[in-house]
């Protein structure tokens, strides 16, 4: 018996899912949508669904870029695919693949990789499906119709300047940068040290990528101590990392400075009980509805009437304003 | 007695030539036997010269603490090696009790009669019975349903994994402090905690590897063990229920990687579904390097966490003095392949040495 | 030309411990059929690898048309022209027959492509050339009977330009009719010159076909004679040798109660039964031989006794009691224990030591609270080792550094320390030396004095003779022949177990 009810605990949610997944392609499935007309100016009489690619929701990120992208384009009327390619640019490309086949109206997506997504797009492309690219750009122009992203260096810059602050503007510091083959990880490393550098006092001590992972951020961040026990402050690239850097601050039971970057509902949560010093926001939600809007224009009007690169501010959040953030959107801002 | 007129058989001594010095060869087994250790000492002499803060008393403790989690998962993996299985899914099993112990202590057990919390024991429980119950359907597959090890834990190391998202929605359990009405404080205690000095996942890494050493050396069941791996045919016909053995040895398997997955999110004070991805490929790659073959029958639990320490203490090493991702990538895979080309060598020597003295 | 066309001469090859040829000397004329008889574990085997370049001798040379020549591998030696057909089939099943032919030396177009059609084309020659024109050369070889399949493994052979033929037991899996369509083809290929080398059992088969015979015994060449010059009773006294009440010890134990009774076994196999409709008995101080050749049912007969072969039908019963449950753990628990045949892969537990292996089968029974006691195991194990005269370093030492006859021994001990009623022995003496081959004789009868039953297998006609009180001779699955130790003899066994005579019987 307890071997039986071992595999139905196992069966039931590989069925649970299988439904989950059929329901999404009968839901996404428009009855009428096989007239093959889905070029930009097709206007409204073309298909209704919009398909949204990011990468693993398993990141409150991109859950809530999914989240505000989906409910975005429900409200203007459209049937909705949610996909998630989990940064494997090969896995994005088939799901285009299945955009095109779907007679997509629009794809909004969160890229697998600034020059590795460029062709898939482009098929799209050819194929009169339209891409708004949000949160990462790529290195082609001309290709999708916007690239909407925050503006990591204008975000890591402020990040950097909060924490040369905190850190009284001198001491030791570490730094935990993202994977390495992410532009962003790139960019915002470049924005902090803009600011960081001019700083003749405060020095880097440290730097390690911990590929974005909170158990590894931990256990770097712990040996990184052990090196360096005069370290006073611990800038991330991602709050994961942060939360994984904090947890081993606590642990050592140290007093260190930690900043992160995203503006996570756990990492505000954070700032809150005094914990993790500051983040900067980043504006998932905004930047997706933005992205649903224009594609909506776009299908309707056959333009956008904006630049194809658009970039959106990022927001500090520190304990003065953190109560105020939800969901990756700072109230009134 | 024997009425054998037969001509007595000349004393045969094999022409296969054993080695040409076999003092000199003696002395080079040795040191291959114990190589893992050989490794461990010559890293920590290498980067105690580089950097003066790693050999000192916390690093030591903390390097230590960073080798339990891959070390309790390689205990594991070491059984189901040994009866020429793979485990596959042991990382995914970590991120699957991980989550499930985390929702339990976050948002406890919803039902139609509110939320229910249990004691932190309670849910300690409840996850390492969710890795025996994972290991129990790898073993089922790979016994009852034929399916090769290495197919069945391939496809839990995905089920696994998505049944963990499923439980969360993708999302992280971010607090697993508990709180005194709900009675489920002190989740940290196996993960944060120290007693004597020493974390308390040094010390459950102690008692899990004691207790292998003795079901493996000194139970009959660990005896079974070597022997399904050494020559399944022989092990049936002499009486040994091969399948249960090797059901057992997955759900072992499971527990141990369970509790891994739990110590990491205790010490994390979060839990997130991609938790121990890829700890699989360590966990195998200690028990290789630990003198652990992958055909079965041959290797100790000793060896597997001295391989366990070594990847430990090298990785952490690697950190220690700023050496990049990418190095310390290519610095350990050149590792487990050295290992295992040693190990192809003692293999060599052992038995041109056992051929002299047979 | 000379007549000599392939002369091995001085070989002498040691496997390990055992020395498999001792200084033979070995001759094929030129367009004839030699013939190399001899018992399992003589050496033919280890001739014949060596003569394929299979195997590198331990020492001697190999002479062919008078020039010495070192055979490098099997390729080598198929490009000096020597072929081998082995006894086990090595056709790839999931292939076709053309695919077969050709595998791994596929006809090229373009230096690129294989070319299918040509394939088939030479393939189908061949098969006409083996009388089987109506064979499609694009049936695969998993969907041919046996026979077939080793005709294909005959023409493999043809396709090459082969000058010398070496053909381990052809016929062991052909029907009559095949066996006369072989017997033209190497009629044809003598006429071509081509010379044959014939290993075989079946002493009619080989008096008809032969030109030369030469029989080997324990690595040793007794006898090399033209085949007029002989009959089948000097050949048999060749094969055997010395007289064999001499060599084996007999049992004279006097016999109790009935041990061990099947009744009507069937065992299914995927053409006929494995196992068909089997009885016997085996009496406590008995010592029953079951003597067949090689696919007789008889390794079937014993593992389904031991529970690792489900009957279809019958019924088993150890010391009167019926055994329903058909587990190697039931079987055990109710008194049996089997000595398989092949040591390797299904006696030894090659990682472990001595020790080890010794004890696997009852290692629950020596522990205390669940922990095995050290010195328990040390004392059980080193019992059975001076019991059995087992010669090794030490119990520590792992069982792949013993000599054959010793490793028998340890899965013997492994056995006899399940305390079983009845033990089953499959071709206990196999590939171990003369001396150990002794021993193993008077372990058993020495056992059957303590009133165990022993049924042993064997294809070996002196060793079955000389050791058994009774022999059943299997043929095809069934029990074609039951001989007393008064009333059996060599001739009489051979004549039993020739597979054709009984189907032709019954």
């Amino acid at each position: 018996m307890r071997k039986l009810s071992g595999i139905r605990r196992v069966l039931l949610p590989i069925g649970a899912a299988a439904v989950l997944a059929l329901a999404a392609c009968g839901s996404g499935d428009d009855g009428g949508s096989g007239t093959g007309s889905a070029s930009p100016s097709a206007g409204g009489g073309g298909s209704k669904l919009m398909v949204i690619i990011t990468p693993s929701p398993d990141n409150v990120f991109f859950k809530a870029e999914q989240d505000a992208a989906a409910a975005q384009a429900k409200q203007l009327g459209y049937e909705t695919l949610v996909l998630s390619h989990d940064d494997d640019p090969t896995k994005q490309s088939q799901e285009i693949d299945t955009a095109i086949s779907r007679k997509a109206a629009a794809i909004i997506l969160d890229n697998a990789g600034a020059d590795a997504s460029v062709a898939a797009i482009q098929r799209a492309k050819d194929a009169g499906v339209p891409t708004f690219l949000i949160d990462r750009e790529i290195n082609k122009t001309g290709v999708a119709v916007a690239q909407i992203v925050s503006n990591n260096a204008q975000g890591a810059g402020l990040g950097g300047q909060e924490f040369a602050k905190l850190m009284g503007g001198k001491g030791e510091y570490a730094e935990l940068t993202g994977k390495p083959t992410d532009t962003n990880a790139g960019v915002r490393s470049q924005g902090y040290h803009g600011v960081l550098d001019q700083y003749a006092d405060m020095k880097m001590v440290a730097q390690q990528s911990a590929n974005w992972d909170q158990a590894e951020a931990l256990t770097k961040t712990q040996t990184i101590l052990q090196a360096h026990p005069n370290i006073k402050g611990i800038i991330a690239g991602n709050d994961t990392m942060a939360l994984g850097a904090f947890a081993a601050v606590q642990a050592a039971g140290k007093k260190i400075i930690v900043v992160g970057f995203d503006g996570s509902p756990d990492v505000v949560s954070s700032i809150l009980k005094d914990g993790i010093k500051a983040t900067v926001l980043q504006p998932a939600s905004k930047i997706a509805e933005m992205a649903v809007d224009q594609a909506d224009a776009y299908v309707k009007t056959g333009k956008t009437d904006q630049p194809e690169k658009q970039s959106v501010d990022c927001v500090l959040v520190n304990p003065d304003n953190a109560k105020s953030v939800t969901n990756f959107a700072v109230a009134g801002a | 007695m024997t009425e054998t007129i037969a001509p007595a058989p000349a004393p045969t001594r094999p022409e296969p030539a054993g080695p040409r010095n076999p003092a000199l060869a003696r002395a080079a087994l040795l040191l291959l036997q114990g190589r893992t250790l050989v490794v461990l000492v010559l890293l920590v002499a290498f980067f105690s010269a580089i950097s003066s803060e790693y050999l000192t008393q916390s690093n030591l403790i903390l390097m230590t603490k960073h080798v339990a989690i891959n070390a309790i998962l390689a205990i594991g993996v070491t059984f189901v090696i040994l009866t020429g299985g793979i485990d596959l899914s042991v990382g995914s099993i970590a991120g699957l009790a991980s989550m499930i112990a985390g929702g339990l202590l976050f948002t406890g057990l919803a039902l139609p009669g509110g939320t229910l919390f249990f004691s932190v024991a309670v849910v300690i429980l409840v996850g390492i019975l969710v890795g025996a119950l994972v290991g129990a359907v790898n073993g089922l597959l790979i016994t009852r349903f034929r399916v090769a090890p290495f197919i069945a834990t391939l496809g839990m190391l995905y089920v696994a994994r998505g049944v963990g998202q499923l439980r969360s929605d993708g999302g992280t359990f971010p607090d697993l402090s508990g709180t005194p009405e709900r009675g489920n404080q002190g989740f940290h205690v196996i993960g944060v905690d120290s007693w004597l000095g020493i974390p308390v996942a040094v010390w459950i890494m102690v008692v899990v590897a004691a207790a292998a050493v003795v079901v493996t050396t000194k139970t009959p069941f660990g005896r079974r063990v070597y022997s399904v791996g050494g020559n399944e045919r022989a092990a049936v016909l002499s009486g040994i229920r091969v399948n249960r053995i090797k059901i057992a040895v997955y759900v072992i398997s499971g527990c141990c990687a369970a509790l891994a997955g739990l110590l990491l999110t205790s010490e994390l004070g979060a839990a997130y579904p991609d938790t121990a991805t890829t700890y699989e490929l360590n966990a195998i790659a200690a028990a290789v390097l630990g003198g652990t073959a992958l055909s079965g029958g041959r290797g100790t639990i000793i060896g597997t966490v001295m391989g366990a320490f070594v990847i430990g203490f090298l990785s952490d090493g690697l950190v220690l003095v700023g050496v990049s991702t990418f190095w310390q990538s290519v610095v350990k895979g050149a590792v487990i392949i050295f290992a295992v080309i040693t190990e192809q060598a003692q293999q060599r020597l052992q038995s041109s040495l056992a051929r002299r003295t047979a | 030309m000379s007549a000599e066309h392939l002369v091995a001469r001085g070989m002498s090859k040691s496997y390990g411990g055992v020395r498999a040829l001792k200084d033979v000397t070995f001759t094929a004329y030129r367009g004839k059929v030699n013939v190399l008889v001899g018992e399992n574990g003589a050496g033919k085997s280890t001739l014949m690898k060596i003569l394929s370049g299979a195997e590198q001798p331990t020492a001697g040379e190999i002479l062919l048309d008078g020039e010495a020549v070192r055979l490098a591998g099997p390729r080598d030696a198929m490009a000096r022209g020597i072929g081998i057909i082995h006894q086990e089939l090595s056709l790839f099943p999931n292939l076709s027959i053309a695919e077969n032919m050709f595998a791994g030396r596929e006809l090229r177009q373009a230096r690129r492509f294989v070319d299918g059609k040509e394939q088939r084309r030479r393939t189908r020659a061949v098969l006409r050339r083996l009388g089987q024109d109506r064979l499609d050369p694009d049936t695969l070889a998993g969907d041919l009977p046996i026979g077939q399949q080793q005709l294909v493994e005959i023409g493999r052979a043809l396709l090459e330009d082969v000058r010398v033929l070496i053909m381990d037991e052809p016929t062991s899996a052909l029907s009559n009719h095949e066996v006369d369509v072989l017997f033209e083809v190497m009629a044809d290929l003598r006429a071509h010159d081509v010379t044959v080398i014939y290993i075989s059992h079946k002493l009619d088969e080989f008096r008809r076909i032969g030109d030369h015979v030469t029989v080997l015994r324990d690595g040793s060449v007794v006898a090399h004679e033209s085949m007029d010059r002989t009959d089948t009773g000097w050949i048999v006294r060749q094969m055997v040798g010395r007289d064999p009440d001499t060599l084996f010890t007999r049992n004279s134990s006097p016999t109790g109660d009935v041990l061990l009774e099947v009744r009507n076994l069937t065992v299914p196999g995927p053409v006929r039964p494995l196992v068909d409709d089997v009885s016997l008995t085996v009496r406590a101080g008995e010592v029953v031989g079951v003597y067949g050749l090689m696919g007789a049912g008889r390794t079937e007969l014993v593992e389904c006794l031991m529970g690792m072969r489900k009957a279809s039908a019958g019924e088993v019963r150890i010391k009167s009691r019926v055994e329903r449950e058909g587990t190697v753990r039931a079987r055990l628990a109710a008194g049996l224990a089997l000595v398989p045949e092949d040591r390797q892969r299904d006696g030894l537990v090659q990682t472990m030591s001595v020790r080890d292996n010794i004890l696997l089968a009852t290692i629950g029974r020596l522990t205390r609270a669940g922990l095995l006691r050290g010195g328990v195991e040390q004392r059980t194990a080193k019992s059975k080792v001076d019991e059995l005269a087992i010669r090794m370093p030490g119990l520590a030492a792992t069982v792949t550094a013993l000599s054959g006859g010793n490793q028998q021994k340890v899965v013997l001990a492994r056995a006899l320390l399940t305390e079983p009623d009845v033990l089953l022995l499959d071709e206990p003496t196999r590939g171990i030396d003369v001396g150990a081959k002794g021993q193993i004789a008077t372990l058993m009868a020495a056992l059957a004095a303590e009133g165990f039953g022993v049924l042993f297998i064997s294809s070996e006609l002196a060793e079955v003779v000389a050791m058994a009180d009774r022999v059943l001779v299997m043929a095809r699955g069934r029990v074609t022949a039951e001989f007393t130790a008064a009333n059996v003899t060599e001739e009489a066994l051979v004549a039993a177990s020739a597979s054709d005579s009984v189907l032709e019987a019954s």
